[in-house]
């Protein structure tokens, strides 16, 4: 082909290097009407590009599309005038032949070879109308008035078409910037009933081989494009197994993406392309085979004025989302792996997490270096399969691991979670020491194409309520160890002790721990989930039920506190200060009452031997007196002070943040109410 | 008009002339023009010149398509073509004769004269130069694409060929477009009854190696994995590498059911998979473009065949029952066998190496298979189990080059190749040692045992020597102890933590298992897995060596440990004989027979001689024993370190368990 060009190109350097004037004697020697014979067979040489006696080609130099024609000057004035007026026809004629020649080629796209070949059958008709006049000619039927006249209604169209010939090939264009270029063209010559339909003509002839493509990725997801022309590139590199680790899954976002040059005519509806063929090539990557029903009118045909196209686009959209959906919730059980999720991540689950807690106990208390996470995983496993969990199909994707750093650090560096006021804060003392408790979260192995929706971002934020509500539970699983050894010295008579003090004060921290835990997951979790759950029963794409996801667990971690980093940390303090008492009990009543408790205990409950019980009371009573006492007594007074004058700055905060954050009202319902009841 | 030498009609005849590829009487062939010229001593105008120039490019063109079409054909006795390059040459030559035909209306039309303005109209159509620039049109736009294709194929054959075509057809052109079309149809046709009688019949007609799957001659075991690949050059790119990879899956199983399982079933299958497919098992009824026909047909009859093969695996040839079997004769799975057989065999190998005689421990395994459950198995199995003795070096005893061996036979040595068969020998020869030392551990424990309570009546030994022979006592107690630990551990990890896990790992591939290939991947998983944690991959080659010389050690400790019981059992007989000559009949007894062993080695020395000698031999052998156990502990620390550099998580696992009160971690601190 490329050699065909070339010839051609040969053919015309030849001819102009033949040109040898002289040859032939100067046209003004002739008879006027021998003249206009000769003038005629010359024009309608030149109206096919081809040069004639006295009309000659030149095209200047270093410019290709820039072409002029001259006369023979001793040529009849009239005439000369005449076939002037001819020459911008033969040029555009010219133009376009050589653009058809060119963009014939394979590197030039689809677009252009359609584009070209309804010009080339332009130019076929052209060529046959030549030819026709030529008929006329020798039958004598032919003046150059005559000639003008034929030529007429030819001038305007491919005047137009050399007008759009050079722009595109100025521009260099191919895909879809022909077909805009076309549709502009035709849009700003509306004038011109006649060019613009045939404008119109060319674009729908051009447009043919980009639907083809539009056509094969809206019914099959895939990218039929050997040129580059469409405007939905693949990113090969990002692979579906990347969604489980990549924190902004961007094997959803990136793996196809949008390019430059959307034809104008798509421009609205490109987005839902996308999504479409996206969905498509998700259904193929699971090995689902679907299949399109094809019928007549799905065909894209054109992209006329009544907007067909538009409706096909719209349906295979809905095939597509409708037939994935599905697919992800009956097939891949989406509900029912969330539901799990929520068994274990967010503790729905209360006998799994006792038990655990309660073997784990040793290896999460130790430093974060020591920890051991397969011990962990191994002890985890041991309280699913112990416990109700072992029912679930699920429990097997339960991982465990251990983060580096605690919960307040770890929302800090999570940039994209709107963390007001996280970024003044970065010298929030580390707290010295931060136990597995602190830092163990749950984790879980979702599959392809799960990991669509539950993508590793969902999945931080469900570690990151798990690591909150853990530690919670651990506080007041604490406090009811606190509780407990409180309650094994009741039936001593303890007045004059520090001890009833430190009862009223176990319990009002339990009150408090047991009434955040109440919020959480009463007033937080389990409606929200609810309100997740109904609406992705009427979710109509996978797009949307990634939204309800998300929105779900970002409503939740915010009205968890964890995105209010003051109420935050006032909220840990608290419970640290809980912490640190439940430490403290067993030292505290154990210096009240100095006698070993089996023992007392033991003559507490028989009850038989007075003397002996009467000595040991008299004995603690005569302890009372030590220094050692008032010390205890002393501390359990400041922890009381400690922790009421926390909870009540907590009270002002709450209420300033309440108004613009309603939920914070429920929360500080619950909890002002212990200091009410003090 | 005057000035022209020639008619335009005999112009025009020219130029038909020399469009197929004829000089003419003016428009000549110019070779250094290549190109069709009118001659120069032709007076003509110059637009004549320029048109006549213009419309010869097509019988340039044409020229060079004849030339290509020619030329292969003469070739084609001498020189292969292919069967692909001949259709692809019919196609040509079916478009050409278009073209002739196009050339005679033409030529009919030419002979018309052509009205001059001079002379008055004559009727009919007549050709002018103008005219025939319109005619040329289409003919120079197919001609030319032609003549493109001659270029990029004229050194390509086969499928490669195919591929280059294809890749000219994604053109925006519909002309273009359905020509391409009707070209590849054509030349594409001789491929996919290749694919066709590949995929159905199994059979490779493919005389000039054109087609994208090449066999060659191998034995029947490697027929699998060697006898058929992919040619990658032949591999038109509308056929996909998946589609490509399924399609030399599905023959390649025709083959190996025909050739390795002596099967016939498949032909069943294959109609079957046709019918389905919507196709009959006629010859040429794909056709390029039906790129979904034939994926159905492929994908209809690689479910079929796989299944089949599959079902003439698991049925017929019993695949998984061999699996087992060799789970539990190979990797020692099968306990009451195991512990027979070592009982037995085991005062043989005691013996070097080159004094065995094979045959003995093949009458020994059989015995042991008699004796032991596995008499109960299928006989076909238990026939397989051979004894095997490995070559052996200078002083290499029975135990270094004993080994179990199970026979394969076609087709299942597909699957249990040599190099397979090689690893499940080394993964045995490590069981064996580690049952060994634990065997002999037990034994060492089965002589300590009575020793023990009959220690108790050392009341009569000197202070010191007493304490020594307690302190002794209980060393080689709590040595044994640690060292009975750490194999137990050793010994429940591998049965349970690798094997168990790995084999329940394997039946779950095996049942989701849809084609061998499926298979093959996962008996490699399984080994490999066995391999890797079982401490006989290559990163943890040192630990193994450090392994081994544990095991080694502990061997040692077997036989010091049988010193030091054999001492301690004749100073008993010693002392019961010096203080008590007849107190109970059963020492006596002994007290006898050792005389009779050793007469008048002790006896006559007296009671301080033997406490002497007795302090001497106890003193000897504590030494020894510290040496022992010093070495132990280096060893074992050694080999604990290296654990956790470890890649397998089941191997920390391990270490877990070894080491689940942390003694060692706090006896010797790792870094």
């Amino acid at each position: 082909e490329t050699k065909g060009i070339s010839r051609l190109a040969d053919t015309k350097g030849l001819s102009l290097d033949s040109f040898s004037p002289g040859m032939d004697k100067a046209i003004g020697c002739y008879d006027t009407a021998v003249q206009e014979l000769i003038v005629i067979d010359d024009l309608m040489s030149a109206l096919i590009g081809i040069e004639g006696r006295y009309i000659s080609i030149k095209s200047v130099h270093g410019m290709e599309d820039c072409i002029t024609f001259q006369v023979d000057a001793s040529m009849d004035l009239a005439l000369q005038e005449l076939a002037k007026r001819v020459f911008p026809l033969c040029e555009s004629y010219l133009l376009i032949d050589q653009f058809v020649e060119s963009r014939s080629q394979f590197k030039n796209g689809v677009v252009n070879h359609a584009f070209a070949a309804a010009l080339r059958a332009l130019l076929l008709d052209y060529q046959a109308m030549v030819a026709q006049l030529e008929h006329q000619f020798r039958l004598g039927r032919l003046s150059i008035h005559g000639l003008w006249f034929y030529c007429q209604p030819l001038m305007g169209s491919m005047q137009a078409l050399s007008t759009v010939v050079k722009k595109a090939s100025a521009n260099n264009c191919t895909g879809s910037a022909v077909l805009n270029l076309l549709q502009s063209q035709s849009k700003a010559m509306a004038g011109d009933n006649a060019v613009r339909s045939l404008l119109e003509k060319m674009t729908q002839c051009a447009s043919k081989a980009y639907l083809g493509i539009l056509e094969r990725w809206i019914y099959e997801g895939v990218i039929d494009d050997p040129y580059g022309e469409f405007f939905i590139a693949e990113n090969k590199c990002l692979h579906k197994d990347s969604l489980a680790q990549d924190y902004d899954a961007k094997y959803w976002r990136q793996r196809y993406s949008l390019k430059e040059g959307i034809p104008g005519f798509l421009a609205n509806i490109a987005g839902t392309i996308l999504t479409t063929g996206k969905y498509l090539n998700v259904m193929r990557e699971c090995g689902h085979n679907v299949q399109v029903p094809s019928s007549e009118n799905s065909k894209l045909m054109s992209f006329g004025s009544n907007h067909q196209y538009l409706e096909c686009i719209k349906a295979a959209y809905n095939f597509a989302s409708s037939e994935l959906l599905n697919l992800i919730k009956e097939k891949y059980d989406l509900m029912g792996k969330l539901r799990s999720i929520k068994h274990y991540l967010l503790l729905d689950q209360g006998d799994f997490l006792v038990h655990f807690m309660d073997i784990a106990r040793d290896e999460l208390t130790k430093k974060l270096e020591e920890i051991s996470v397969e011990k962990l995983q191994s002890l985890l496993d041991l309280a699913l399969r112990t416990t109700a969990a072992a029912a679930d199909p699920c429990h097997e994707d339960l991982t465990c691991c251990v983060e580096r750093t605690s919960l307040l650090k770890t929302l800090g560096t999570l940039k994209d979670l709107e963390t007001r006021a996280f970024s003044d804060d970065n010298g929030t003392e580390e707290p010295m020491s931060i136990t597995g408790l602190e830092t163990f979260a749950l984790s879980y192995k979702v599959q392809w194409p799960l990991s669509i929706v539950i993508s590793r971002k969902a999945l931080t934020k469900y570690q990151l309520i798990f690591r909150f509500l853990f530690h919670c539970k651990h506080v007041d699983r604490q406090l009811c160890g606190a509780w407990q050894v409180h309650q094994g010295v009741r039936a001593l008579n303890l007045r004059g002790t520090a001890i009833p003090r430190s009862a009223l004060l176990c319990r009002s921290m339990l009150k408090f721990i047991n009434s955040l835990l109440h919020y959480l997951t009463f007033e937080v979790l389990e409606p929200n989930w609810h309100m997740m759950c109904n609406k992705m029963q009427n979710a109509k794409s996978i797009d949307e039920v990634i939204q309800y996801h998300d929105s779900f667990l970002d409503k939740c971690l915010k009205e968890c506190l964890l995105l209010l980093p003051e109420l935050l940390k006032k909220v840990e303090k608290l419970k640290l200060l809980c912490l640190q008492y439940a430490a403290a009990t067993q030292w505290l009543i154990s210096s009240c009452i100095d006698i070993p408790k089996v023992e007392e205990v033991s003559d507490a409950s028989l009850m038989s031997d007075k003397s002996k019980q009467w000595r040991s009371r008299s004995l603690s009573l005569a302890l009372n007196k030590t220094t050692q006492n008032i010390t205890v007594t002393e501390s359990i007074l400041k922890f009381e002070r400690e922790f009421n004058a926390e909870l009540q700055n907590l009270g002002p905060i709450l209420s300033s943040n309440s108004q613009a954050e309603p939920y914070l009202t429920h929360l500080a319902q619950w909890i002002l109410g212990i200091r009410n009841d003090q | 008009r005057e000035e022209n030498e020639v008619s335009e009609e005999v112009l025009v005849r020219d130029v038909l002339y020399a469009c197929q590829g004829i000089d003419g009487k003016y428009v000549k062939f110019d070779v250094n023009a290549d190109g069709y010229v009118l001659l120069d001593t032709v007076k003509v105008p110059r637009t004549t010149r320029l048109i006549v120039r213009k419309l010869c490019e097509l019988g340039w063109l044409f020229r060079k398509v004849k030339g290509y079409i020619s030329e292969s054909m003469d070739r084609f006795p001498a020189e292969d073509v292919g069967t692909v390059g001949q259709a692809f040459c019919a196609a040509l030559q079916d478009e050409l004769s278009e073209y002739y035909k196009l050339l005679a209306v033409l030529e009919a039309q030419a002979m018309n004269p052509i009205p001059l303005v001079s002379e008055p109209a004559s009727s009919g159509n007549y050709l002018s130069l103008r005219r025939l620039s319109v005619w040329f049109a289409e003919p120079t736009v197919k001609m030319r694409l032609m003549a493109v294709l001659v270029d990029k194929c004229r050194v390509l054959r086969g499928g490669a060929m195919a591929g280059a075509i294809h890749l000219h057809a994604q053109h925006g052109d519909p002309l273009v477009h359905e020509f391409m079309r009707s070209l590849l149809q054509h030349v594409c046709s001789p491929l996919f009854e290749m694919v066709r009688s590949w995929v159905l019949e199994g059979e490779l007609e493919d005389i000039f190696a054109e087609f994208f799957v090449v066999g060659q001659p191998v034995k029947a075991e490697s027929l699998w994995r060697e006898g058929y690949r992919l040619h990658a050059g032949m591999l038109p790119a509308f056929i996909s590498q998946s589609l490509a990879q399924r399609i030399l899956r599905t023959g390649k199983s025709i083959n190996f059911l025909r050739v390795c399982c002596d099967d016939r079933g498949w032909a069943d299958a294959a109609t079957e998979a046709a019918a389905a497919a919507g196709t009959t098992t006629r010859r040429g009824s794909l056709g390029y473009g039906e790129t979904d026909a034939l994926e159905t047909l492929v994908f209809e009859a690689a479910k079929r065949i796989d299944k089949h093969l599959l079902d003439v695996m698991h049925t017929r040839y019993k695949f998984k029952e061999h699996c087992l079997a060799i789970k539990r004769y190979l990797l020692l799975g099968q306990g009451d066998f195991v512990q027979y057989l070592m009982d037995i065999v085991g005062p043989e190998l005691s013996e070097p190496a080159n004094t065995i005689s094979s045959f003995k421990l093949a009458g020994l395994l059989e015995s042991a298979i008699r004796s032991s459950n596995a008499q109960y198995d299928d006989r076909d199995i238990l026939d397989r189990l051979r004894v095997k003795m490995m070559p052996h070096g200078t002083g290499d005893r029975g135990w270094d080059v004993f080994s179990l061996e199970y026979d394969a036979r076609v087709p299942l040595d597909t699957v249990f190749t040599e190099s397979v068969m090689g690893r499940y020998l080394r993964i045995f020869n490590f069981l064996w040692k580690l049952r060994r030392v634990e065997h002999v551990l037990i034994g060492a424990w089965k002589m300590m045992k009575p020793n023990c309570i009959t220690s108790n009546s050392f009341t009569k030994l000197q202070g010191t020597v007493k304490l020594q022979l307690l302190s002794t006592l209980r060393r080689c107690q709590v040595l044994w102890n640690e060292m009975n630990h750490f194999v137990t551990n050793l010994q429940y990890y591998i049965m349970f933590e690798v094997l168990e896990v790995s084999w329940s790992n394997f039946s779950n591939e095996m049942e989701v298992a849809r084609d061998l290939d499926d298979l093959l991947a996962a008996h490699e998983h399984y080994l490999h897995s066995i391999v890797e944690k079982s401490l006989l991959g290559e990163r943890s080659q040192h630990l193994y060596k450090s392994l081994f010389v544990l095991f080694d050690l502990i061997l040692r400790f077997r036989s010091h440990a049988d010193r030091l019981y054999e001492g301690i059992h004749e100073l008993q007989a010693r002392t019961v004989a010096c203080s008590l000559p007849s107190q109970d009949k059963k020492k006596s007894r002994r007290q006898t027979s050792d005389k009779s062993s050793e007469p008048g080695s002790w006896v006559s020395d007296g009671r301080k001689a033997l406490t002497q000698r007795a302090g001497e031999f106890l003193r000897n052998m504590a030494q020894e024993l510290d040496a022992v156990s010093k070495e132990y502990t280096t060893l074992l620390e050694g080999f604990l370190s290296q654990l956790p550099m470890q890649q397998h998580v089941d191997l920390k696992f391990l270490l877990f368990r070894l080491d689940f009160t942390k003694f060692y971690s706090q006896l010797h601190p790792v870094k």
